[in-house]
């Protein structure tokens, strides 16, 4: 058995939303996968934070 | 992987270690030497330490690595996880045939968290045509009831699936019913390791068998609703990232034979005689010293490691060549396609063309896919109801997921057991404690690398989240909880503040109060808003809005990450002032913007004061991790509010579009010229600030529209042109991948929808 979970790429939305359903007990082995793209996508690759570029000039703006 | 024990109780005859070309095994020891097993665990976690890996996964393999027995595995188990841990979440696995599992080994799995997947190849018959003693007796029985002792609650966390090898002279019905008996998480299809020297069998005149075989049980598989995951299935499908047999990544496993040597994939054995070999082992050589040995390089190298025939196929994504040992041949090497080629193409058109796409309801237009349909209805500038409602849900998962990988970090704990317990009997209470905004800032602070575990790591959040859900549910329990400064936060309830309470405070909650007692210190809260209010009780206030009940957070600590400091907690009549303009400005957007303000509706729970700064009176802020909250200076006026509120708002959704998709090619370090900042931004900054004003821009229309305000066609005109300049730059640039693009051309599209309806 590969062990390994699969290459992680995005969150996939048809996982999430099954995850959903799924006792919290149960998703670490039910979606080990999903947990390793979340981790990668919102943990390690902590990237662009949303919303500071744009505001400063939109509130000088006005 | 480790080879932890080099013999196997059973004498399956389609076993690539014993059965194939490679014959290594005869000369290696028949278990592994503490002192290996030693060095081994030194070497993962130099190369831990060294590259700061978050996450190592080690698999316990053979041979058949229960004949270590439990005190043997004991010891692997114990010198891995003290060498390890320190330095990067360890991840256990084991592979077995199941003959020898009994309940201590189960127990000790638990205890260890190790995830135990076993051999089985179906019903008895198929698995009895391999899966046999070196006497010719069937195993069906024995492993069949290992499965059934991972099944049991007490074992369940530590069933990881059933690995089942093919033969297309089995009936898939009869195994694909036989592994979901099984009630396996996962199931993972081999294909019989074969090479062009030793091609696989193919008994009848079928040019695809293995294909045709799998298309059968796939389509039951999808029929069924997918009532296990099953990894070929799912890595096979696009974007489904692959796995070491499928996709383009990089491999990234290692094996460390039972004498210490370092090996390539096993799975090589299947080629030639020491195909696998490196020369290198634990004792002299690193991680790194083997990555750079040709067999593994070559691994790296995606699309580049391939034949010349696999590059030019317009499905190298999805099947990446095969399994690196498929492709053997003696003259070419491993410079060819995989052995399965034919057979990896059909099944990749049968993965797709099964269940077919859903016809359009009308006889015109063109089916479009869930991810298009939700990125078409979100460049229209605001998005449907049930978009909302999809992109919160999916907040919700990945807020789940981030819980159960603290879970994975931290091991079962009280705080654990009673959120478990919650989400059975009162799961509404848990997802509305989970749905709060700040709740994923802090998990997240929790899990970032950057705080290694036993180096400083932040505070564990799980027991101030189970004591909130289980006051929402009214179910009494009883958790210790970290106190930062002081204060102990529950997450939408508010803040108790206590000097004395020392470091960690036993909450005991009983249905509508709760008690905190730590050091000296001891208090009971009631939660009834019409109780005399407690002593150091900071309730979160709210107001109530079209959409529903919105918090007013300033007292969550994690509330701490817009990038600017947030405002402590407001006195009464401040927060009073700041209600009543939020409500009258959540009006505004309804009359103003009414699709906006049913986006607004469908998502937005809370708002932060940020700190005032005279130099900069007005401001607001979105963050990525905090979706369902924005954060603004408090200002009186509702109409100026209303136009906050819509703007961050886009921010907050395409923050969550951006959890889910590539909209823009990553690591380019591109920078554009942008309408409304003198200095050249990236292009996500230009998306999020292209995607807020056109909704700025739909503000000021309507107001010109149908109010007298003296400068709202000024504001419209302003606005349109920042967002006409800002899209066309983006497209310009090509900087987006193709999702980024076809959404940035629907968004260019509303524009001119905007533009005409401005006139």
């Amino acid at each position: 058995m590969d062990h390994a979970p699969t290459r992680p790429s995005r969150p996939d939305l048809d996982d999430l939303t099954r995850s959903l359903h799924v006792p919290l007990e149960r998703i670490a082995v039910e979606h080990a996968d999903l947990i390793e793209a979340v981790r990668s996508r919102v943990v390690t690759n902590d990237s662009v934070p949303s919303g500071i570029v744009a505001v400063a000039a939109f509130n000088s703006s006005i | 992987m480790l080879k932890v024990h080099s013999r196997c109780d059973l004498s399956c005859d389609h076993c690539y270690i014993y059965q194939h070309a490679d014959q290594t095994w005869r000369g290696r020891p028949t278990r592994m030497p503490p002192a290996t097993v030693q060095a081994a665990a030194r070497r993962i976690a130099e190369h831990a330490r060294e590259h700061e890996l978050p996450v190592v996964h080690v698999v316990l393999h053979g041979g058949e690595p229960l004949l270590l027995g439990a005190a043997g595995l004991r010891e692997v188990l114990a010198e891995l996880r003290t060498a390890i841990t320190p330095w990067a979440r360890l991840d256990l696995r084991m592979q077995t045939n199941g003959v020898l599992l009994d309940d201590e080994l189960c127990r000790l799995f638990v205890e260890y968290d190790v995830r135990v997947g076993v051999s089985f190849d179906g019903d008895r018959a198929a698995n009895d045509r391999h899966r046999v003693f070196a006497h010719g007796g069937s195993s069906h029985d024995l492993v069949r009831r290992a499965l059934a002792l991972l099944r049991r609650p007490e074992h369940r966390a530590s069933y990881a699936g059933i690995l089942c090898t093919i033969d297309v002279r089995n009936d898939p019905d009869r195994v694909y019913e036989a592994l979901l008996a099984e009630s396996p998480p996962r199931v993972d299809l081999l294909l019989p390791h074969a090479t062009w020297d030793h091609p696989p069998q193919r008994p009848g005149p079928e040019p695809t068998p293995y294909a045709d075989w799998l298309g059968r049980l796939h389509r039951r598989w999808v029929d069924d609703g997918r009532p296990m995951s099953i990894r070929m299935f799912e890595a096979l499908r696009p974007g489904g990232g692959g796995t070491e047999a499928f996709g383009l990544a990089p491999a990234d496993v290692l094996v460390i034979e039972a004498d210490g040597s370092w090996e390539q994939v096993d799975s090589l054995k299947t080629a030639y005689h020491g195909a696998a070999g490196t020369g290198f082992d634990v004792f002299d050589h690193s991680v790194d010293e083997v990555a750079r040995h040709p067999g593994v390089a070559v691994r790296q190298d995606g699309v580049e490691g391939l034949c010349v025939t696999c590059r030019a196929c317009p499905v190298v994504d999805r099947c990446g060549g095969g399994l690196y040992a498929h492709r053997w041949r003696t003259g070419s090497g491993f410079d060819n396609p995989s052995v399965y080629c034919a057979d990896l193409l059909r099944l990749i058109d049968t993965v797709d063309a099964y269940p077919p796409p859903t016809p359009p309801a009308s006889g015109e237009g063109s089916t479009t896919s869930p991810v298009d349909g939700l990125l078409d209805d979100l460049a229209t500038g605001h998005g449907s109801a049930s978009t909302l409602a999809l992109l919160a849900d999916t907040q919700l998962s990945i807020t789940r997921a981030l819980l159960a990988a603290c879970r994975d970090g931290s091991g079962t704990t009280a705080a654990w057991e009673l959120l478990v317990h919650l989400d059975q009997v009162a799961p509404e209470a848990v997802r509305a404690i989970l749905a709060h905004p700040f709740v994923r800032p802090g998990l997240v602070h929790r899990l970032d690398s950057s705080a290694p575990p036993g180096l400083g790591a932040a505070a564990d959040p799980l027991p101030a989240i189970a004591v909130a859900a289980a006051l929402r549910a009214g179910v009494p329990a009883a958790l210790h909880v970290p106190v930062r400064a002081d204060r102990i936060t529950l997450p939408t309830l508010g803040s108790l503040v206590l000097p004395g309470l020392g470091e960690s405070a036993e909450v005991t909650v009983r249905p509508g109060e709760f008690q905190v007692r730590g050091g000296p210190v001891a208090q009971t809260v009631l939660l009834d808003p019409l109780a005399p209010p407690s002593t150091g009780w900071f309730p979160t206030r709210d107001v109530s809005v079209p959409g529903g009940r919105l918090l007013l957070e300033d007292g969550d600590p994690y509330r701490d990450c817009y990038g600017q400091p947030v405002e402590s907690r407001l006195d009464g009549p401040a927060a009073r002032a700041l209600g009543r303009t939020l409500a009258a400005a959540w009006r505004v957007v309804h009359r103003d913007v009414p699709a906006h303000a049913a986006a607004l509706d469908g998502g937005l729970r809370a708002v932060v004061p940020l700190a005032p700064d005279p130099a900069r009176p007005l401001r607001s802020a979105t963050a990525r991790h905090a979706f369902g909250a924005v954060a603004v200076t408090p200002h009186a006026d509702p109409e100026t509010m209303a136009v906050l509120l819509v703007h961050e708002w886009q921010h907050a959704k395409l923050g969550a579009v951006l959890d889910l998709y590539d909209l823009v090619e990553p690591g380019q370090g591109l920078r554009i010229r942008v309408p409304w900042r003198p200095d050249p931004r990236p292009p996500e900054g230009v998306l999020q600030g292209v995607y807020a004003h056109l909704a700025v821009t739909q503000v000021w229309q309507s107001r010109a529209a149908a109010t007298d305000h003296p400068d709202a066609s000024a504001h419209a005109a302003h606005f349109l042109a920042w967002t006409r300049d800002g899209v066309d730059a983006l497209l310009a640039s090509r900087s987006l991948t193709a999702t980024g693009e076809r959404f940035a051309g629907q968004l260019r599209h509303a524009l001119e929808e905007t533009r005409v309806g401005s006139r």
